[in-house]
């Protein structure tokens, strides 16, 4: 059972991204441990077994979603304007002296006392930002900075590009950043 | 970033802080990001938001598994190892 | 070969935070690093260098090993830390923002139209330090001329620190 308890829950919260409620992403893991079970004799170990399980889950959770009208738009990254890490207004305008500076420094956390930065509070302001991204911000956030995942680790469970990955990330990163800031400020 | 760039702006920093904790930024990229990070507090300030926020984000952790889902998932193993 | 390097206060790396063992009486022991241009390694100025990087203390320091020049650093995989350079003490910081903050003001001024809001811009970051008005009076100047300007404003920079901290070039 270690494996399964070591892997649930980042299971659930995969799952999850792909499906609406909690109760299906809990029927997709279930589906998925079945996929993993029905399959380990023909696992070559040509990938990690966290990496295979995680295929499994990913395609039993695609199949699921698109039943229930619901997939990850990966594919909605390539190239678009983005959204900026940092609201545009704080920096100075392209006409102005010092183009692109901060019109207002970003505050020191350091100097913040130290169980306010490590806090209860601070952690479900996170909780919170986090579940608030879209679908694929979540996922891979979730994998590389909740569960520490490696990048490779989550391009290849996910099939996606380092790059696509990455952006995933900044984004996500930036988000929660914006949130705690304004938890902060007030 | 063009390769006549002399410096960066603010602007520019916070969207390649996650490639310079990736360590994803070419040599010269990372050299420019680094000048900027010298001279202006602004940016160190928000580069160590970041690395809180990931911080904080690392904190974080699912909460222990369901009963009834544990239950479910032995019950599942069950099954199998009987087919 | 001998180069320079700046550290923070506390006597750590700028970037890494790494803990240089001090010179205290002679050289300090040698520190070895991979080199991977901006990765690793360990990093140092040339005195032409030394605007880009001015920080709290400077450190003689002497590089072994592969040496890599860069357009404005140059890495090592050995190198120790020789001996502080004491000139370098708050004063002569001050005195150096300063200059800098003059320079830039007088470019603004004497622009035609003037930049008044570079100008503007001058006084309030003095409390930051040498780093930021060094960049400012390279950033009017490359403002007024193009990026040749900003190479020589950073060259001037370069000689008045090489002068007055008396380095060999």
């Amino acid at each position: 059972m270690g494996v399964v308890e070591r892997y649930h829950a980042t299971m659930i919260a995969v799952a999850h991204t792909y499906v609406r409620t909690r109760a299906s992403a809990e029927e997709v893991v279930q589906d998925a441990w079945l996929g993993v079970l029905n399959g380990l004799d023909r696992f070559e170990g040509r990938s990690s077994l966290k990496t295979w399980i995680m295929r499994i889950l990913v395609k039993t959770a695609l199949t699921r979603g698109a039943r229930e009208a619901r997939s990850v738009p990966f594919s909605s990254l390539a190239g678009d304007g983005g959204e900026p890490a940092v609201s545009p207004e704080r920096f100075r305008g392209a006409n102005d002296a010092f183009p692109g500076h901060w019109t207002r420094y970003p505050r020191d956390w350091q100097s913040m006392p130290e169980d306010v930065l490590l806090g209860h509070e601070t952690l479900d302001q996170a909780l919170e930002a986090i579940d608030r991204l879209p679908e694929a911000q979540r996922l891979v956030i979730t994998l590389r900075d909740v569960y520490g995942w490696t990048a490779d680790e989550v391009c290849t469970a996910l099939d996606v590009s380092n790059g696509n990955q990455r952006v995933l990330l900044h984004r996500a990163r930036s988000r929660v950043r914006t949130a705690l800031e304004r938890h902060f400020d007030d | 970033m063009t390769e006549f760039s002399k410096h960066l702006g603010c602007q520019e920093v916070v969207e390649l802080v996650t490639d310079y904790l990736e360590g994803t930024l070419t040599p010269d990229e990372t050299t420019l990001f680094e000048q900027h990070l010298n001279f202006c507090g602004g940016c160190v300030w928000y580069l160590e938001q970041m690395q809180a926020t990931i911080a904080t984000v690392g904190r974080l952790r699912e909460e222990d598994i369901p009963v009834e889902a544990r239950e479910r998932l032995l019950a599942t193993f069950r099954n199998w190892k009987r087919s | 070969m001998i180069a320079y390097k700046f550290l923070r206060r506390d006597g750590a790396s700028v970037f890494t935070h790494f803990r240089w063992p001090l010179p205290n009486g002679g050289p300090g022991p040698w520190v070895e690093a991979q080199v991977a241009p901006c990765r690793s390694g360990i990093h140092a100025c040339r005195p032409s260098d030394l605007p880009l990087w001015v920080n709290d203390l400077l450190y003689e320091i002497e590089l072994d090993g592969d040496i890599a020049e860069e357009p404005t650093k140059v890495v090592a995989s050995r190198g120790r830390l020789f001996r502080r350079i004491d000139a370098w003490d708050d004063e002569l910081r001050a005195s150096y923002t300063r200059m800098c903050a003059d320079r830039a003001l007088k470019l603004a001024q004497s622009a035609s139209p003037p930049l008044a809001d570079w100008a503007a811009v001058v006084e309030p970051s003095i409390p930051e330090g040498p780093a930021l008005l060094g960049f400012v009076a390279a950033r009017i100047s490359e403002e007024i001329s193009g990026t040749s300007a900003y190479d020589a404003e950073r060259g001037r920079q370069a000689d008045w620190l090489t002068q007055r901290l008396k380095l060999s070039r």
